[in-house]
């Protein structure tokens, strides 16, 4: 029988007298090779489900299993899990190749087996040419990679990363970003990465687990889960901005169908067999900011006012108002309005999407 | 291209800095700084660590002196003002509140500690908690609130006193991206509705465009280039501006001017034509020069017949679109595509790309500056 490399199992942690409930039953498996990224605000319980991972806290309930064995009560050294933190955690009175060969030095490895190890670290990193420096003169980026490297001399069967690139300069984040998924496909690493960046997260992961407050909401591929979010919070996590996300109710005689929400109504297409059933019940529909196009008045699916315009380069976030419904669009820079202009927005039906207005679920379609 | 000068106006400016130079010891850390910033605009000083964001913002609150210049205020000189009498609140990283004081507590400090009457606070504290919408934290401690509760009450502390000026020393940069993202564009709606003048560093081109009226953009202690946010990604003063802004950053390929023909340039190995867009600019590069390609700016197609022939190298997901980087012998392109688009790609396929004319730039190939 062959297990997944990583089981985390109905994990539970209770801080503080057990008053607060830091993990609430969280549960997913990781395959060898694969990376998947823990994403979520602050506090959502990321760090602590690596923290238990690694062995540095130990779980009110639930188990972890690294290939099908119990890993409860090994201590962290022993787990053979490397853990990589947003502080570089690198000896700055060390050069390099010490630095690189603490790891080793401390397990009481060879000589000359502790050299070759830190060679073949230093080569995929490509740092051979600055074992010698002392560390105090590195930049952030060759910092985090002298953490990065320290870990993998130990050859850990998974490398956890908890938010690894958070301290680095927009430039420097996106060379790391690439070197990271070059040392995925030539080492086949199994990774965890916590971050709370999306954009990390879709270009490193092949799935992307999103947490809030204790709980897993989703796991799921990387390509899918922009377009399918399961939950209302990973639709308003997901996507830069995120989704709409209007709540309201779905109206309807049985013939057609709309959603209402205070004056404004969108009607849905006839082929939304679905939406019947839901008559009269509280809905939230989520429409993504990329599929807002500008249209004028008699066309539109919604007319408001410009409140805010944000240029971002090629293109340009708009908000726009109309009565107590505040969304945001998406348009080429070249079509952008003017902030105050009356406009109408138009929205491709085929993109709408439903969650209930009571559990946040998405409702099949 | 000229920089925008605002100091040019009528009405004086609500703050104007001339010719403002600072050293720490032998290292010149501003030097000759000059720009205006009208009442009521939000104004971002932009440039990396080491620019000379907070210098500037230090001299301009005078907690520090200028070796040379003037710092203007509606006209009025303060530089030889001490901080308290300049009418500016300075709010710094991580919004900091006392975190053992309510949300009235925080708001009122600056009264308090003037000895202001009790029931002049309470009005003042009432009329900011209003406009800033957190009347319902006034009686609540700082780590209760949401993080745009904080912002608001940090700008409520500031705002109570009725400055003409507030300075801003990259109030988002502890939070988290996704609240990052939410507080800035709230900031910007809060500087509208209450009509004050903000001048914003932040090392963050991505918060400079969403917050920004005018962008002041530093390096090395000097100004290069004044500009609303969109021109410094469409038309920046030089080459350093142009892979400053904008994620992923602009493609630079040496470009070599074809003599003879108008708008007819060689670059990444194909030859390239009718460029009307550079046409003007080219025959005053005479030999080599570097151009500038946004990643949006150029579109895969087949490669046959298509003016560049390349290879995909590498396919960065990045939600519904991905960033895909082409090779051939002579360069390295990235490029922005739908990601659905992308996924009919594999490393190694052969790929064809097209240029958006009216997006290139050009730049000296030595000094960097913008040729057109």
């Amino acid at each position: 029988m062959t297990f997944p490399k990583l089981e985390i199992v109905n994990l539970r942690k209770l801080f503080g007298n057990e008053s607060f409930v830091a993990l609430d039953g969280v549960d997913f498996a990781v395959e060898a090779g694969e990376t998947v990224a823990l994403l979520g605000p602050s506090g959502c319980g990321k760090s602590t489900t690596l923290n238990i991972i690694v062995g540095l806290e130990q779980p009110t309930s639930g188990d972890i299993r690294i290939d099908g064995r119990s890993v409860i009560g090994i201590p962290p050294g022993k787990r053979n899990v490397g853990l990589v933190f947003q502080d570089y955690a690198v000896f700055t009175h060390m050069t390099v190749f010490e630095n690189l060969a603490f790891g080793l030095i401390i397990r009481g490895r060879a000589k000359a087996e502790i050299a070759r190890a830190v060679h073949d670290v230093a080569e995929l990193l490509g740092m051979q040419n600055s074992l010698k420096l002392s560390a105090a003169e590195l930049g952030g980026s060759e910092l985090q990679r002298v953490a990065i490297g320290r870990t993998l001399v130990t050859k850990p069967a998974i490398l956890l990363l908890d938010e690894p690139l958070s301290n680095l300069e927009a430039s420097a984040r996106i060379a790391m970003r690439r070197e990271l998924r070059r040392l995925q496909s030539e080492i086949g690493l199994t990774i965890i990465y916590v971050t709370h960046d999306q954009v990390e997260a879709l270009c490193l992961a092949d799935r992307i687990a999103v947490m809030n407050a204790g709980k897993l909401q989703q796991i799921e591929r990387t390509s899918v889960i922009c377009k399918k979010p399961d939950h209302v919070f990973v639709a308003g996590f997901m996507g830069s901005p995120p989704m709409n996300l209007l709540r309201g109710e779905i109206i309807g005689d049985g013939t057609s169908a709309g959603f209402r929400r205070d004056g404004l109504i969108i009607r849905l297409p006839s082929s939304e067999a679905f939406a019947t059933n839901y008559v009269g019940q509280p809905i939230i529909l989520g429409l993504r900011p990329e599929s807002l196009t500008l249209a004028a008045a008699n066309e539109a699916t919604i007319c408001g006012k410009v409140a805010v315009v944000e240029p971002r380069g090629p293109e340009a976030v708009v908000t726009v108002e109309a009565g107590t419904v505040s969304l945001k669009a998406v348009v080429p820079t070249a079509e952008r309005p003017q902030e105050g202009a009356d406009i109408g927005l138009l929205a491709d039906p085929s993109s709408f999407v439903f969650f209930s207005g009571e559990t946040g679920r998405r409702l099949a379609s | 291209m000229k920089p925008l000068r605002i100091d040019s106006m009528l009405a004086p400016a609500a703050l104007e800095v001339r010719g403002l130079c600072k050293a720490f010891g032998e290292k010149a850390a501003l030097c000759d700084l000059g720009f205006a910033i009208p009442e009521g605009s939000l104004t971002v000083l932009l440039g990396s660590a080491g620019a000379g964001k907070t210098t500037t913002l230090r001299l301009i609150a005078g907690v520090e002196r200028p070796n040379a210049g003037r710092v203007l205020m509606c006209g009025r000189d303060v530089t030889e003002l001490e901080p308290k009498d300049r009418d500016i609140a300075m709010i710094f990283d991580n919004l900091a509140l006392y975190p053992n004081k309510t949300g009235f507590s925080n708001i009122a400090s600056s009264l308090t500690i003037r000895g202001t009457p009790k029931a002049e606070i309470e009005q003042r504290v009432a009329e900011v908690s209003s406009t800033l919408r957190i009347a319902h934290v006034l009686n609540r401690l700082p780590k209760t609130m949401s993080g745009g509760e904080r912002q608001r009450v940090a700008l409520g502390r500031a705002l109570i006193r009725k400055p003409g000026l507030f300075l801003l020393d990259e109030p988002l940069s502890g939070l988290d991206a996704m609240l990052r993202i939410e507080l800035r564009a709230e900031l910007k709606r809060l500087q509208r509705d209450i009509g004050a003048t903000f001048l914003l560093a932040t090392p963050d081109f991505a918060e400079a465009m969403a917050v920004a009226d005018t962008v002041v953009m530093l390096r090395d202690g000097r100004v290069v280039q004044i500009a609303t946010a969109q021109s410094l990604y469409d038309d920046p003063a030089d080459r350093e501006v142009a892979r400053f802004v904008g994620a992923p950053e602009i493609n630079l390929l040496k470009a070599f001017y074809e003599p003879g023909i108008l708008g007819s340039i060689r670059v990444a190995g194909a030859t390239i034509t009718g460029l009307k867009k550079l046409r003007n600019a080219l025959p005053k590069a005479g030999g080599p020069f570097e151009i500038g390609i946004r990643p949006e700016h150029l579109k895969l197609s087949q490669p046959e017949g298509a003016p560049i022939k390349a290879k995909v190298f590498d396919i960065e997901p990045l939600g519904l679109k991905s960033m895909v980087t082409v090779i051939n012998e002579e360069s390295e392109l990235r490029m922005i595509v739908d990601t659905d688009a992308a996924g009919r790609y594999v490393s190694g396929d052969a790929v064809g790309l097209e240029l958006v004319d009216s997006g290139l730039l050009a730049f000296d190939a030595a000094s960097g500056v913008r040729l057109g």
